[in-house]
């Protein structure tokens, strides 16, 4: 079948606008970034990371973090890191993996200052290292 | 004699009733979706609650950040232009539980729980039915309720409000273990 000049220029037009659509939906469809690929605002120990929730906790929502620590208690969702902030692990399975008063890397996301049970949240937490 | 036995019973009562249940990762979902369109729901799994078994007293709290939608664009929308979260990022809920008696609940139990919702600084009063089953040291509440978002102030633009529905049904599920 041989096209003239006029139609394979139409046909391409409709080609490339399939596909701008596409990709438009698939961009405008995507899932929440995953923690992997989200960028690090803080590195540090738990304790550092207390100390500036502390001067100005609401700065903190959202942020990502990566903090090390000793596990001081073990649930069946997460962790708490030196008695003070509880880590919500994205899997919850590897729980099992954890032992008490280990040290502990975790990459994750600050909820916010939980007044109820005087706690810093956190979640989306995926284990970074278990030395 | 009659000293010791009013002392033991003292000390048993405070073991039966002193108790305070808590979670941190509680579940709470709402869903708002409209037949034929998007779906719109999100769950939020690190809700935390404390309930005094005592005085039947529960207050649950939640990041409205930590809500999850299955799209990133949506779950932007809810923040930024609906719920508005850098200026309210928490959701809280004080209520009683009437006629709280955890020893009542040999598997499950209906209660009536009532109490204020505040949610972008607005509070409303609700009142729903908690199902409370004991799964062995856990107690665990579920509840349904619906709301309005007009009842918190959040405005629905026109361009989207066929696509939202009217009432909003949240779900909660909550695995409350014993504060030691």
């Amino acid at each position: 079948m041989s096209l003239s000049k006029k139609s394979k220029v139409i046909l391409s037009i409709i080609v490339i606008i399939i596909i701008a659509v596409f990709a438009v939906y698939k961009y405008s469809m995507q899932p929440p970034a995953k923690i992997e690929s989200k960028k690090v605002d803080f590195t540090g120990s738990s304790d550092e990371l207390l100390s500036k929730i502390q001067q100005n906790a609401a700065e903190w929502q959202d942020k990502v973090v990566i903090i090390s620590g000793k596990i001081t208690g073990i649930d069946d969702k997460g962790f708490m890191l030196s008695s003070s902030i509880y880590c919500q692990l994205r899997d919850s399975l590897k729980v099992s993996s954890l032992t008490a008063n280990q040290n502990i890397s975790i990459k994750g996301r600050v909820i916010g200052y939980d007044d109820l049970l005087e706690e810093l949240k956190l979640d989306q937490c995926i284990i970074q290292q278990q030395p | 004699m009659k000293k010791l036995t009013l002392l033991m019973f003292f000390f048993l009562s405070l073991s039966i009733c002193a108790q305070k249940y808590y979670t941190k990762t509680g579940s709470t979902e709402f869903k708002a979706s409209v037949q034929a369109f998007e779906p719109v729901e999100a769950k939020n799994n690190s809700t935390s609650a404390v309930l005094n078994a005592e005085t039947g007293d529960i207050a649950s709290l939640l990041f409205v950040k930590a809500f999850r939608f299955r799209v990133a664009l949506m779950q932007e929308h809810f923040n930024e232009n609906y719920m508005d979260s850098n200026k309210f990022p928490k959701a809280t809920f004080k209520g009683k539980i009437e006629g709280f008696n955890a020893s009542e609940i040999s598997s499950s139990k209906e209660y009536t729980i009532k109490g204020t919702l505040t949610v972008r600084g607005v509070k409303k009063e609700i009142e729903t039915i908690g199902k409370f089953t004991k799964q062995g040291k856990k107690l665990r509440l579920q509840a349904s309720f619906s709301i309005k978002p007009e009842d918190f102030e959040i405005k629905i633009p026109k361009i989207v409000s066929k696509k939202i529905a009217g009432t909003i049904n949240v779900n909660l599920d909550y695995e409350l273990v014993e504060k030691k």
